[in-house]
This record gives C-alpha cells, sequence and structure tokens, in this order.
C-alpha cells in the first residue's frame, strides 16, 4: 500500500513538475533567481571592459606605482609614468572660516571689499598595473593623496555575494519565489477550476499534497539552487584563475555547497509554508506580507520565537556573515541575523519546522472542497 | 449500510448562508438515474457530495458502502464526469484520460490500453493525439465522458453529459449508459432535456430549492400526484360516441377531442377505474386503437411538482 502511495505522489509529482516550471503565472520567479547571476556577470563584464580599456592607455610598472608619495609634484610623477589612463583636471574654490566670517561682516556694512579667494588646480591621475589601480590626487600640483585598489578583489565580492545572498536571494528571490511556485499548486488549480481532477482520483489527499509538494520542491530547488551555483559561478568568473583556484581550494566549494544547500532548504522550508498559506488562504498577499514581517523581525524575536522561523536556520547555513550597515537602523531592523545555531541544528530544526508546517497542511487539505464559484 | 445503493441520510450542506441541498435523504438503486431540477436547485451539490469534492454540514453519504471521505476506494469505483474542464492545456486526449489511469496503479501498457479503449468507446480515437484544448465543447464533453469510464467504475456519476453533443454522439452515448445500467452498475446523471431524460432513465429525482421534491420510478412518482388528474391519448375511431360514453364515468373530469375526431385526450381521477370503463367500451365493440399515457414523463412530472421554468 505504501509502494502503491509513493508511487502516486511520483506520478502526481511528474504531471505537476510540467505546471511548477512552466506556469505562466510563474516565469518571473526565473528573473528573481537569476538576477543575482546577472548582477555579478555585470559587474564581472564591467571589470572586464574596463581593464581593458587601461591597458590599452598603456601599463604602469608595479614598482613605479608604488613609488609615488604624498608631496611629490605632478611634473615629477607624470616624468617617471608618463601614461596615466585617466587624468582629469579641475578647479575647486575653497574658502576660510575666517574669510568667511570677514565677507558676511562687509556685507552687513554694506561693502564687499574682500578679494575672492584664488581657487585651487586640482588633478586626478589614475594608473594601472595589470592588477591593481592607483588615485592620485593632486592639489596645486602636488600629490596629496593615493589609493591603490586591486581591480579584482575576490574579498569584496564574496562580501558582496554574501550580502546579496542573504539580503536579497534568501529573504526576497527565494520568498517570493516559492510563494509564486507552492500557493500556484493548489491556488492556481482552483483558479483554473482544474483541482477537481485530482480530487477526482484514487488518491488520498495527502498522497496529492505529497506529490505537488515533491513537484515544487524539485522545481524551486532546480531554479533556485541552480540560481545560486550560477551566480556563485557569475561572482568568481572575472578572477583570475590562481585566485579563483586557490580560494576554491581552501573554502571555495564549501561555501558553494553551502550556499546552495541554504537556497534549497529555504525552498524546502518557505515551500511548506506557502504551500499551506495557498491551502488556508485565498488571497496570497495576506500571508506574504505577515510571513515577511515575521522572517524581517526575526533578529529581534526571543530565542524560542526565532526558532520558529525559516530564515534564522539559513541564516546560520551561510558561510560567511552579511555585511549589514551598522550605522542604518533600518538595515539593522530588517537585516541583522538571528542568533545562529550550528549547521546540523539549523538543517535539523528546519527540516523539524517544514514537517511541523507540511503536517498542518495535510490537515487542511483533507477539508478543502470544491467551490469555484466562490474563487 | 446496503453495499448496492447511493445513499444519503438526512444530507445537508450550506455555502455559508446559502443554501445548497436540506435534509436529502435518498436510497438510489442500480440503473440510469436522473437528476431534475431547475438552475441552483443543488443537482451538482449531490453529484459532488458524493464524489467528496464538497463535505456535508449534516448527516451522511455512502457510496456501495464507501464514504466520500476516503478517495482512495471511493474513486476506484466511481468516475464522475464534471461541468468543468479539468485538463491541462499541453495534454492530448490521450494524455488526458492516460494521466488519470497512472493513479490506479495500471502497467504503462494496460493504461495505454484502457485510454484508448475509453475514448473509442465515446468516438475520439481520430482526435486522440490532438491537444484537449483545441477541442470543441462536444468533444471535450466527450473526453470528459473517455476519463469518466476509462478505470470501468461501478458508479458513474455525469453532470449535464449530453450537453454539446450532436445527435448521433448524443445516441451512441445514451446507447453507453444504457449499457452500462444493464450490468447493474449506477448511471447517475443531471440533465436539462428532459425529454432525453424521459427516454434514458430508470428512475428520477426532481430538486427543487435544495430539497428533494419526488423520487423513484417515473410511474411511481406520478401515481403519487393525486391532486393532478392522469392524462391518456385515446386513438379511436368513433371519438365523438366513446367520449360520451366516458363522460358517465365519475373519475373522468376532462375530455378534449382531437381535430380529426379520431382521438381524445382524457383527464381521470382513477386510473384502474379508467382502464376498466376503456375494457367495457371495447367489449361494446368500438375500436380503440391505442392508449398513450400524456403525463407520465418527466416534462409532466417537472411541471406539476417543480412549476415555473425549466431546469
Amino acid at each position: 500500500m505504501t509502494q502503491a502511495r509513493i508511487r502516486q505522489a511520483w506520478a502526481i509529482a511528474r504531471v505537476e513538475l510540467r505546471r511548477a516550471f512552466f506556469s505562466r503565472r510563474g516565469l518571473w520567479v526565473y528573473l528573481l533567481a537569476l538576477l543575482p547571476c546577472v548582477m555579478f556577470l555585470g559587474h564581472g563584464i564591467e571589470i572586464r571592459i574596463r581593464e581593458k580599456h587601461w591597458m590599452q592607455n598603456g601599463l604602469t610598472p608595479a614598482q613605479v606605482v608604488d613609488s609615488m608619495a604624498q608631496g611629490e609634484t605632478v611634473d615629477a610623477v607624470l616624468r617617471r609614468a608618463p601614461n596615466p589612463v585617466n587624468d582629469r583636471n579641475w578647479q575647486e574654490r575653497r574658502e576660510d572660516p575666517d574669510d568667511r566670517q570677514d565677507k558676511d561682516r562687509d556685507k552687513d556694512k554694506g561693502k564687499d571689499k574682500t578679494p575672492a579667494p584664488k581657487p585651487d588646480e586640482m588633478r586626478a591621475l589614475t594608473y594601472f598595473d595589470g592588477h591593481r589601480i592607483a588615485y592620485l590626487h593632486f592639489t596645486n600640483g602636488v600629490l596629496d593623496r593615493k589609493h591603490v585598489n586591486l581591480s579584482r578583489n575576490l574579498e569584496d565580492d564574496r562580501r558582496a555575494f554574501a550580502g546579496i545572498f542573504q539580503v536579497f536571494y534568501l529573504r526576497l528571490a527565494i520568498f517570493f519565489g516559492c510563494l509564486g511556485i507552492f500557493m500556484n499548486l493548489f491556488r492556481g488549480e482552483m483558479l483554473d477550476k482544474t483541482l477537481h481532477f485530482w480530487f477526482l482520483a484514487p488518491v488520498r489527499r495527502e498522497v496529492l499534497l505529497a506529490g505537488k509538494y515533491l513537484a515544487g520542491i524539485v522545481a524551486a530547488a532546480v531554479i533556485f539552487g541552480g540560481g545560486a551555483l550560477l551566480a556563485y559561478g557569475a561572482m568568481l568568473w572575472p578572477h583570475s584563475g590562481v585566485d579563483a583556484q586557490m580560494f576554491l581550494q581552501t573554502a571555495g566549494w564549501s561555501h558553494a555547497f553551502w550556499y546552495t544547500t541554504a537556497a534549497v532548504l529555504g525552498c524546502l522550508g518557505y515551500g511548506s509554508v506557502f504551500l499551506a498559506a495557498g491551502l488556508l488562504l485565498r488571497n496570497p498577499i495576506i500571508p506574504a506580507a505577515v510571513i515577511l514581517v515575521w522572517e524581517s523581525i526575526n533578529g529581534f524575536l526571543p530565542a524560542v520565537l526565532q526558532q520558529m522561523s525559516v530564515l534564522y536556520y539559513l541564516q546560520s547555513l551561510c558561510p560567511e556573515t552579511a555585511p549589514i550597515d551598522e550605522n542604518s537602523a533600518l538595515a539593522r531592523l530588517l537585516f541583522a541575523p538571528a542568533a545562529s545555531a550550528s549547521k546540523g541544528l539549523a538543517i535539523l530544526g528546519l527540516l523539524a519546522v517544514t514537517a511541523l508546517v507540511l503536517w498542518a497542511a495535510s490537515r487542511a487539505v483533507r477539508r478543502i472542497e470544491i467551490n469555484y464559484g466562490a474563487e | 449500510m446496503s453495499t448496492n445503493e447511493i445513499i444519503f441520510e438526512d444530507v445537508s450542506k450550506f455555502y455559508g448562508e446559502v443554501l445548497g441541498v436540506n435534509k436529502v435523504t435518498l436510497h438510489i438503486p442500480p440503473g440510469i438515474t436522473s437528476l431534475v431540477g431547475p438552475n441552483g436547485s443543488g443537482k451538482t451539490t449531490l453529484m459532488n457530495l458524493m464524489t467528496g469534492l464538497i463535505l456535508p454540514d449534516r448527516g451522511s453519504i455512502s457510496v456501495l458502502g464507501l464514504s466520500p471521505r476516503d478517495p482512495e476506494h471511493l474513486m476506484r469505483i466511481t468516475g464522475y464526469a464534471t461541468q468543468f474542464d479539468s485538463a491541462p492545456r499541453w495534454a492530448t486526449g490521450l494524455e488526458f484520460v492516460s494521466t488519470g489511469l497512472t493513479l490506479y496503479g495500471y502497467s504503462a501498457a494496460e493504461v495505454r490500453e484502457r485510454a484508448w479503449r475509453a475514448l473509442e468507446l465515446v468516438g475520439l480515437t481520430d482526435a486522440a493525439d490532438r491537444k484537449v484544448a483545441a477541442y470543441s465543447k462536444g468533444m471535450r464533453q466527450r473526453a470528459r465522458l473517455a476519463q469518466a469510464i476509462a478505470h470501468d467504475p461501478q458508479v458513474l456519476v455525469l453532470d449535464e453529459p449530453l450537453n454539446g453533443l450532436d445527435p448521433l454522439v448524443r445516441a451512441d452515448t445514451i446507447a453507453l449508459f444504457r449499457h452500462y445500467a444493464a450490468q447493474g452498475r449506477h448511471v447517475l446523471l443531471s440533465s436539462h432535456v428532459l425529454q432525453e431524460v424521459d427516454l434514458i432513465s430508470d428512475q428520477v429525482i426532481l430538486i427543487a430549492n435544495g430539497m428533494i421534491v419526488a423520487e423513484g420510478e417515473i410511474r411511481d412518482v406520478r401515481d403519487e400526484i393525486s391532486d393532478r388528474p392522469s392524462q391518456f391519448i385515446l386513438r379511436c375511431r368513433d371519438a365523438s360516441r366513446i367520449a360520451s360514453l366516458l363522460f358517465n364515468e365519475d373519475h373522468v373530469t376532462e375530455i378534449r377531442m382531437n381535430d380529426d375526431h379520431l382521438g381524445l385526450l382524457v383527464m381521470t381521477r382513477n386510473r384502474e377505474e379508467f382502464s376498466r370503463a376503456l375494457t367495457r367500451i371495447a367489449v361494446a365493440g368500438y375500436v380503440i386503437d391505442g392508449v398513450i399515457p400524456a403525463d407520465e414523463n418527466v416534462d409532466a412530472l417537472y411541471e406539476y411538482l417543480i412549476g415555473g421554468g425549466r431546469a
């Protein structure tokens, strides 16, 4: 009997996969899943175009870039490094606070005899040594500031990835993607007036729920797990083979695994929540708003309540902490991570929350009635 | 509880504050049973209740001893062709019927064989590989019927099954229902076409405002309507003389003569007395070519019991 039910669930899942992957209502889910990949690809392409442009202007040896020091004149710098990739001049009028007070006093007396100060001659030179980009800032011909950055900074990109993954991908893309996929499994069929097809099959409602959930999970895991991996690949793509290889051999593969796992488990958790919501409520906006708020304020909830959130477990699985602007109260409110659990505990906790929600959904699906007129 | 009947015991169903059906008690034996009633009277509600698509607020339902809350077993013996299309956009006729069959645990070969046989029975094999979405209304109706009969159910529930069918297919479909009923199965259908219901039904259930107005074989139901005289059409050669003889009978309330003077419409309060009177007239030497009951049909029952607009 159990084997027969498993076969039924799989048969349902096979049919539903088509709906889950290719539903016209759900095509926007692909946009959400691929957006980080597109962002990192765009970033990589921009870096490559910029470097190509810099190289056309000529490379400056690294020793020369390192030798440039504050206090040097612009002529001295240009003598040693005559091929900046960018050269910009402008004037800047800076006022002394004392001069300003004198000027205001003169204005009050009806006379303005303080002459305008002479503007400073500003110049910015940019040099590229093949790996690093140096920004030199001159005031009246003297080097007063120097910034040297790697043109491709894997550390920065990893932090950016961690931020995008946790703030956008987990909280928004997977959240709303699962809303689109899983709410559609029952509610979509109600709207299409086709749900009775399944209810008239010799299948327990719980088996139907399992089959539909399985289809949703496979679709969401492929779309969002794949999206996470693609974005990760796109993040690594512009970096030199040596940097990327070194990172992959140390922590890179592990990070890729945990990001993908977090994405798939996110689909598992949010999927169960939205599947249940689709059975209980007609309007997806209400549960989406409530769950979004619940997940957003998760970091401020007591420990017991934090554990009733999908995000609590997902954040614990992420290998890097998302960079959050500590000065922004809103950012702290919305994106502050919950107290982290160990990875094993996080997976078990998430599976437990999912099982609990699915159990509630299996109770709800038994009471569902076909009443298309009310939709 | 009988395992050969569909039983409703004091079943009520409300949609919020709107009445679906109220205190329905029915025992439906095998054969073709027609549900007749105006729009919104509760016909589809009854069908949905017995197939578990909706659940009763009160009372219990049993289909050959099985509960509608147990679709795993109930739907193995029940096929339901609803009014709504349920075929996915991508499905061809064959895929649509096959998809449902895969859930019955048949082998792939058996699924294909059964699906093909069902399509054959409804005359859709030529269009089996075309998408259901591109079917005409009548073809979609037949596809739904094929899906309902593909697993060879004991109970066939059909919501307006003759809608949209052309006359030839309609006749074939009615023959199919008769074939099912002849095998001792249940065929429960609703129809707006009362003449057809009349032709094919073994019993009728008249429903109005969510309540059962009458149920049973058409003649039995007619007999129970005592406040309306029974109507008979007599074909005879000496219509004027026979009419005068019948007027002497107390139970005859009205007689109308045909324009051709070869027929009478007689209304009587007592069918048996009327039968005896006709025997006496015939024995007296008057030729009576035929006697046809004029109101032993669903149309008349509908008019008497429900009245107003037709279903």
